[in-house]
């Protein structure tokens, strides 16, 4: 797996980033003359951002040694639970039938299925899968807690030490055990996380996004995090240790992001975790777009409620580090607006002439190119050449689900989890990108309004360069929203609108 | 051509093709030559390469060494001349075999790097050049400067990648010719000095730093004795021409030029505001698994360091940026161009390379055809109509003093010739520096004794402004016409008594 091949990028070209993200951030912020004085404050908030999150991609993959005591002869019984939900039966029977034949000395499956407290036509199956391959199957009848509140439920019935959790469609390989239960020989370590890899990342372009921005997070992000103890929880292929997630509390029911929050509830009590850098089971991608983007909305209002109720600045027990790197992995979700502010200067300047900057172009492209270069030359060498333009491009084109949660958050609306589903959902989503497309009508005609007004000056040239360069970065995500897929399943209305959950919504 | 086939990988680009297609470049390039670029009008820094090498070599050697440059291309185009005759359209003809020459050497040096698509791509991109077809037909020292760059290049990459001895010998030749063409072969040099430090554990020549240091010693060895001699001659910091400080735009500016050419300030404005695309360019090669490998990283390098070393220090020490003197940056951008369009999505590509390709011969025609192209200097009409219209009792003055040697090449007038400020370049040497107490004894010892001035004025050192308000202040001015951006001719009467003539 390439991705996971992440080179240790020099600390010479860390500290060449850091100097110009500082030197950049500088330059405009206390060197440049400000233009309109409310474009200029959003501006800095936005470099404020920008220098925010580059300081932490660096501490993320920053050149460290963390010796991992391992030990091989560890191998105690664990627990396998397989959380399903209503998903298709084939699915959960490939992942059943690959956990069986894993290679470890002792273990117990159990599906831990959902399905009746999710209102799933198909939830008897899984009992039906469990007996036709002797393995057990909990059956929740009381709902609540969503996933957590299933693995919780499922914890109460079992008596295990140690934890698997898959996804109903993550395939694990022979040697998932061995190659991750060793590290628990450290009595302090908590559970142990390995890459959440998508088999079907070539099917389409839905699929190869989200598994493209997967690759960077997988590879140089979370193996920086591990070096700084900070790998958390990602919800399928890891292990957990049953005293660390009861001392926690339990895996937390009050999130959405219900592994990232325990995560963080488990740092606080001073264990430790581990990320394997290996490929040791894999899933599926969200096939269609509305699924990636029900995904996208539910990891977003998910990190982003950890910032707003459980922030990780203000709460005990973590380093510095953890809390930093908590911080900036909710923080990413913040983005949005980022996004959102940095596309409309063009427009800002199309229909009222107003710049946050009162500098000529050129001095700022002196300062802006190397810093922006150099950036991406990092991400590029630290994630092992795997980071893409189409990640770029679904990451920069999610703001309007970054908004939207943003927006959930502060005005207190409630959202439930939904499981992002396992088969294609037919349809057309261009609705879901109509942001996008507004963009790009405004953009038309703010440059017909801009060039009424002031021709072809160097200002109206450079605007439309970066007018452009957003519609470029919205087309692979337009493209995505309008692609044809097959009609392996119908599209649930009430599901599309990604509207406040008034029930509990276990997809 | 069949040293061709040698080159790596195939990629499915066979070796005729490759023949075919460098020659079709190598025609084009002499033929828009030969039909536009050499039937320009003399330049001043032509003008003066032909007023310096039409002499013996030691005469050159001291001509050259008051001057800022080095003497190679001076000696080699005396030679030249010998050969083929001192008219400019033969001096021409010089840098036009070493713009030729670096088309497929820049072939040789990126398919030899990355592969033969790139490679073509590449020497295309040369070809097409503006700048680089304005420079193949000037005769300067320029693509000879290039070339020398490009071989030297190829020589490096060889040491990086295979460390052969034969290879060390290449690289000392070629840096000492490159040295003896011009000091910003420097530039190169120090490119190479940073990607060894960047890549040492890379290079694939072994003990390659105890190398390093011998090949500079030789090629320290050999240009010292000039460095001496100029130090010795003491005068080479009076011929300077004035510059001014370079801004973030001349920055900007200069890979502008390199790759849409020489463009009047809308179009050039336009060009340069543009850009924020090359960050969405920068943003498309993110693609898995194209790495940018450290011979890229080393284009990168070479395509910045000598931009960015000039501009430093230009700003801090001392002005000497002009975007010409840069050429050593050019084939390395073109390289890192031609890779990185290689790398993006086969549709993606196609339409950029097109883009590109047509974008760069628009621009190519643009320069061609406008009259307003910056780097016109019509001296030939200039003068022709001072030759013209100036009679024996009139003055032909010219401001600046320099302007005498594209002037002398074409005036075949009757009217005394003299500059302001008065400089005598055979007694004299360096120009003298302007002074503004003086202007006015002067001109009036340029002028007291004929009936028209004919000013010229080009090629501002910073007073050409004083001079003229002088003459607009003082005498009447009679006409007034401009032959190219900024080189304008103006007419004063001095005298209103009649001219003596024989009854008189």
């Amino acid at each position: 797996m390439e991705f996971l091949k992440t080179t240790r990028a020099s600390r010479i070209l860390l500290i060449t980033n850091l100097l110009l993200s500082v030197t950049y951030f500088g330059y405009f912020t206390f060197m440049s003359p400000v233009g309109n004085p409310v474009l200029f404050g959003l501006l800095v908030v936005a470099g404020v951002y920008h220098l925010w999150q580059v300081l932490s991609y660096i501490h993320s993959v920053w050149p460290r040694k963390r010796h991992r005591e391992f030990d091989a002869t560890f191998t105690p019984a664990v627990g396998v639970f397989i959380t399903v939900c209503g998903e298709p039966n084939d699915i959960v029977e490939e992942t059943v039938i690959a956990a069986k034949a894993m290679d470890y000395p002792e273990f117990n499956i159990y599906i831990l299925n959902d399905g009746f407290v999710a209102n799933r036509d198909n939830w008897k199956e899984a009992e039906v899968l469990a007996k036709k391959h002797g393995i057990k199957c909990i059956t929740r009848k009381t709902p609540g807690g969503a996933k957590a509140g299933n693995i919780n439920h499922a914890l109460s019935k079992t008596n295990e030490d140690f934890t698997v959790i898959f996804d109903a469609d993550h395939v694990p390989k022979p040697h998932f055990l061995k190659a991750m239960m060793g590290y628990f020989v450290d009595e302090r370590v908590a559970f142990v996380q390995s890459p959440q890899y998508y088999k079907n990342h070539d099917e389409n372009m839905v699929t190869g996004g989200s598994w493209e921005q997967q690759a960077l997070f997988f590879g140089a992000i979370m193996k920086g995090k591990d070096t700084a103890d900070t790998a958390f929880m990602c919800g399928t292929n890891m292990i957990l240790r049953r005293t660390a997630v009861i001392e926690a509390g339990g895996m937390c029911e009050t999130s959405i992001a219900e592994d990232f929050l325990t995560s963080l509830l488990i740092h606080e009590k001073k264990w430790k975790s581990v990320y394997v850098d290996e490929v040791l089971a894999e899933g599926l991608a969200p096939e269609d777009f509305l699924s990636y983007y029900k995904q996208q909305f539910r990891w977003a209002r998910g990190s982003l409620e950890v910032i707003f109720k459980y922030n990780p600045l203000f709460r005990r027990g973590l380093t510095m580090s953890q809390r930093l790197q908590y911080l900036s992995s909710a923080g990413f979700y913040l983005s949005g607006l980022i996004v959102l502010l940095n596309a409309t200067l063009p427009l800002i300047y199309f229909f009222a002439g107003l710049e946050p900057l009162a500098i000529g172009t050129m001095s700022l492209a002196l300062i802006f190119l190397p810093y922006m270069f150099v950036v991406l030359y990092t991400i590029q060498v630290t994630s092992n050449f795997s980071y893409t333009f189409r990640a770029l491009s679904f990451s920069l084109s999610s703001f309007p689900i970054h908004c939207k949660a943003v927006w959930q958050i502060l005005t207190g609306k409630k959202s439930g989890f939904v499981v992002t589903s396992k088969k294609k959902v037919s349809g057309n989503f261009g609705y879901l990108v109509t942001p996008h497309l507004v963009y790009i009508g405004l953009v038309i005609f703010g440059v017909l309004i801009g060039l009424l007004r002031e021709g072809l000056t160097a200002a109206m040239v450079a605007n439309i360069a970066w007018a452009v360069i957003y519609i470029a970065i919205f087309a692979p995500f337009i493209s995505a929203a309008f692609e044809k897929t097959s009609n392996d399943a119908e599209v649930d209305k009430d599901e599309i609108a990604i509207a406040p959950v008034k029930k509990e919504a276990r997809g | 051509m069949a040293w061709l086939k040698n080159f790596r990988e195939p990629k499915q680009t066979r070796w005729w093709i490759v023949t075919l297609s460098l020659g079709l470049m190598m025609g084009f390039a002499i033929y828009f030559s030969l039909t536009i670029f050499s039937q320009t009008s003399l330049r001043l820094d032509e003008a003066q390469s032909l007023f310096q090498t039409n002499r013996d070599v030691l005469g050159i050697l001291n001509l050259v060494a008051q001057d800022v440059h080095v003497p190679g291309y001076h000696i080699l185009l005396h030679f030249w001349q010998l050969l083929f005759g001192n008219d400019i359209f033969a001096a021409r003809m010089m840098s036009l075999v070493f713009f030729v020459a670096l088309i497929p050497a820049v072939y040789a040096l990126a398919s030899y790097t990355f592969d033969r698509r790139v490679g073509l791509f590449a020497a295309l991109l040369v070809t097409l050049s503006p700048f680089m077809d304005w420079y193949g037909s000037e005769a300067r020292m320029y693509t000879m400067l290039a070339l020398f760059t490009v071989l030297h290049q190829l020589a490096f990459m060889k040491l990086f990648k295979e460390g052969k001895s034969v290879h060390w010998v290449w690289f000392t030749l070629t840096a000492i010719a490159g040295m003896y063409t011009h000091y910003f072969f420097a530039f190169v040099i120090l490119t190479e000095i940073f990607f060894y430090v960047f890549s040492r554990k890379e290079f694939a020549a072994p003990k390659a730093f105890r190398k390093f240091l011998i090949s500079g010693a030789i090629v320290a060895a050999a240009i010292a004795p000039w460095i001496i001699y100029v130090v010795q001659l003491g005068t080479a910091s009076n011929t300077q021409p004035s510059l001014n400080e370079p801004t973030s735009v001349d920055l900007f500016n200069t890979y502008a030029q390199f790759i849409f050419g020489f463009q009047v300030d809308g179009l050039n404005t336009i060009i340069v505001s543009l850009w924020p695309i090359v960050v969405l360019l920068a943003f498309f090669a993110l693609q898995a698994n194209r790495k940018t490998t450290r011979e890229v990283i080393f284009f990168v390098m070479a395509a910045i360091v000598p931009v960015i070393g000039a501009f430093i220090i230009s700003v801090t020490v001392r002005p000497f940026f002009q975007s010409r003197y840069l050429i050593v940056a050019l084939p390395a951008l073109m390289i890192f161009v031609a890779w990185v369009l290689s790398i993006y999505p086969t549709k993606v590509r196609r339409v950029l390379q097109t883009a590109f390709v047509i974008v760069m011969a628009g621009l190519f025609a643009v320069q061609a055809i406008n009259p307003n192209t910056p780097v016109k200097e019509d001296y030939r009409d200039a003068v022709g109509y001072l030759s013209e219209k100036s009679t024996s009792q009139d003055v032909v003055v010219l401001t600046a003093p320099f302007t005498i040697y594209p002037t002398e090449y074409y005036y075949t007038g009757t009217a005394k010739v003299t500059t302001q400020p008065i400089w005598n370049r055979f007694e004299q040497g360096a120009v003298p520096a302007f002074n503004r107490d003086k202007l006015a004894e002067e001109v009036k010892q340029n002028t007291e004794s004929y009936q028209t001035a004919w000013l010229m004025v080009s090629y501002d050192q910073g007073y050409n402004e004083d001079v003229r308000d002088y003459y607009d202040n003082n005498f009447e001015r009679t006409s007034s016409k401009e032959f190219s951006k900024d080189l304008w001719v103006y007419s004063y009467k001095i005298r209103y008594d009649p001219a003596l003539t024989i009854a008189d």
